[in-house]
């Protein structure tokens, strides 16, 4: 009865939770591995045999998402790994209401997503700050849009802008930072308006190796705080393994998904002691073969 | 070192102003023709128009129906060619228009105009607004077709509406490209008023300097050259300084001076 409520009154419904700001984040202890009985509960994404299909020039259609069911539970860190062109990062723009799927439905708490919302927080890898905006300004911007009042609103940056690293470049403009410092900015821009899920697309992609693992480390600690649900595009399987609790490995165009990966890893993981970590490494060792076998299919049908 | 590079860069737009103004003497010493007066003539005539009230009340007209035909071509040109960089379907309507008026010299439209208009202020204000539209309707275009999606998507998951995305994303972030628009819209501002009054001779900076070379007074024909050229320079050095301060932000890239009129 409540889900039909609910479906029915979809996108207020959705608006109205996700400007709710000052709910704190529910602190998951179980990461949401393994089914239970109250996994439709606790399932903040679910994605419902979603195809998309793109109409390329000369009236061929390239069918880049085939099929795809996969729920994600509430305070879940999930990666998305796969060959470039697998249609991961499509699936991640389905999720945030960006791109419509041609089949199929992704629903939020339950509510068919029929459009961006702040429930929904996307950082991508091409940082997308406004560059008219001050750190500050950036970060503030989406707490200004839900009427939080200007004092507050800066005080609350603030101290999301310490969090990330970035005390005292405040008033610096975007030209003014580094691709790291960027994403940093970004990052804590999406956390300011608190989404219930966080789309990663490829966040580090464009980051050299020495930045991409330091900005990993900081996720990795932000994210242990308050357990946000996270969604995470990514082609690198370290970076998957090392953030994750499940990695859900897709196949070449078409995108199907292959393996859903459980990572059973402790947290808080250490990077020093995750890479000496033989358990770790079978992950990497086990989920590269994985793809590597896509690729042979590819080649040689 | 750092201090007497900043001294040339100052005085170098003067000093460029010096030479002109050294060639232009040697030549007409040399050519001493009645038609090419001296640098030096032509400099002590500036102060006879601009101290005659007349004159200087017909230049403040041209001044003024520069102001409102640039001021109203920037008003509706931003929008539209905000509006067709973001919809394929406007810009698929507009695009073959403006690709058919913006090789036409604008005050090539000058007579028909007149025929409807009239020979005052209103043929002239909307010479002046037709040259300034087009290139800052395309610089406007091409700034708002450039604009990052992912940006837009940013601003549409913290609940930007549509309108609020084109006012508050789409606009400032194609802002240095319209005003690179608005700076060429500025010169053409400049010459359509000009030319405009050459037509239309009536009142103005153009009716003075036409007038004057109908009468063979060729000291005036030179100033007055020379009082519509550093109007030009003031204006665009008013509005780089204005630019400046609005985009400040923005990565620097290279500048393209001057469309095509």
């Amino acid at each position: 009865m409540r889900d039909k409520v609910r479906k029915l009154s979809s996108p207020s419904e959705r608006r109205s939770t996700g400007g709710r700001m000052q709910v704190p984040l529910r602190p998951e202890i179980d990461t949401g591995t393994g089914a239970t009985s109250d996994e439709r509960a606790r399932a903040m994404i679910e994605i419902d045999r979603v195809s998309k299909r793109f109409e390329t020039s000369g009236r061929k259609s390239h069918l880049a998402l085939a099929d795809i069911n996969l729920t994600v539970n509430d305070g879940a860190f999930v990666s998305i790994l796969g060959p470039s062109g697998c249609g991961k990062s499509t699936l991640l723009y389905i999720v945030g209401g960006f791109v419509a799927p041609s089949e199929g439905v992704a629903r939020m708490k339950g509510a068919a997503i029929t459009g961006p919302g702040p429930d929904r927080g996307p950082v991508f890898q091409e940082f997308a700050l406004f560059p008219w905006k001050t750190v500050l300004g950036n970060v503030m911007y989406g707490l200004r849009q839900q009427g939080v009042k200007r004092t507050e609103a800066e005080a609350q940056s603030l101290r999301l802008i310490e969090m990330v690293g970035l005390k005292g470049f405040e008033h610096f403009y975007p030209k003014e930072l580094s691709g790291g410092m960027k994403q940093r900015v970004a990052i804590a821009r999406t956390l300011a308006y608190r989404p219930s899920v966080l789309l990663m697309d490829e966040p580090f992609g464009a980051l050299d190796a020495h930045t991409r693992t330091r900005l990993q480390n900081d996720l990795l600690n932000i994210w242990e705080r308050d357990r946000k649900t996270v969604l995470f595009v990514t082609h690198s399987v370290e970076e998957a393994v090392f953030l994750s609790d499940k990695v859900v490995v897709m196949t070449r165009a078409p995108g199907r998904i292959k393996e859903i990966v459980d990572i059973d890893l402790s947290r808080p993981r250490v990077r020093a002691e995750l890479l000496l970590d033989s358990r770790y490494q079978k992950y990497v060792v086990d989920i590269e073969r994985m793809i590597d076998d896509g690729r042979d299919d590819a080649e040689h049908p | 070192m750092t201090s007497a590079r900043n001294i040339i860069a100052t005085l170098s737009p003067l000093l460029a102003c010096l030479g002109l103004l050294a060639v232009w003497q040697v030549v007409a010493l040399w050519l001493d023709t009645e038609s090419f007066p001296t640098a030096w003539h032509a400099l002590q005539t500036v102060p006879q128009i601009l101290g005659d009230p007349e004159q200087l009340l017909n230049i403040l007209d041209s001044i003024r129906r520069m102001v409102i035909g640039f001021s109203l071509a920037v008003l509706i040109s931003i929008p539209l060619g905000l509006a067709m960089g973001r919809s394929a379907r406007v810009s698929a309507f507009f695009n073959p228009l403006l690709m058919m008026i913006y090789p036409v010299p604008k005050a090539a439209l000058m007579p028909i105009i007149m025929l409807w208009l009239g020979v005052g202020d209103a043929s002239k204000t909307l010479v002046i607004f037709l040259g300034v539209s087009l290139p800052v309707i395309y610089h406007s275009f091409q700034g708002a077709k450039a604009v990052e999606e992912k940006m837009l998507w940013s601003g549409a998951a913290m609940g930007l509406n549509g309108l609020q995305r084109m006012l508050r994303i789409v606009l400032p972030a194609a802002l240095p490209e319209i005003l690179t628009g608005c700076r060429t819209g500025l010169v053409l501002a400049l010459i359509t008023m000009v030319t405009s009054e050459m037509i239309a001779r009536q009142s103005g900076a153009g009716n003075i300097l036409f007038n004057a070379m109908d009468m063979a007074q060729y000291d005036t024909v030179f100033a007055m050259i020379i009082i519509i050229g550093a109007l030009g320079i003031v204006l665009d050095a008013a509005f780089d300084k204005l630019r400046w301060r609005l985009v400040k932000w923005a990565e620097p890239h290279q500048e393209i001076l001057l469309g095509a009129s």
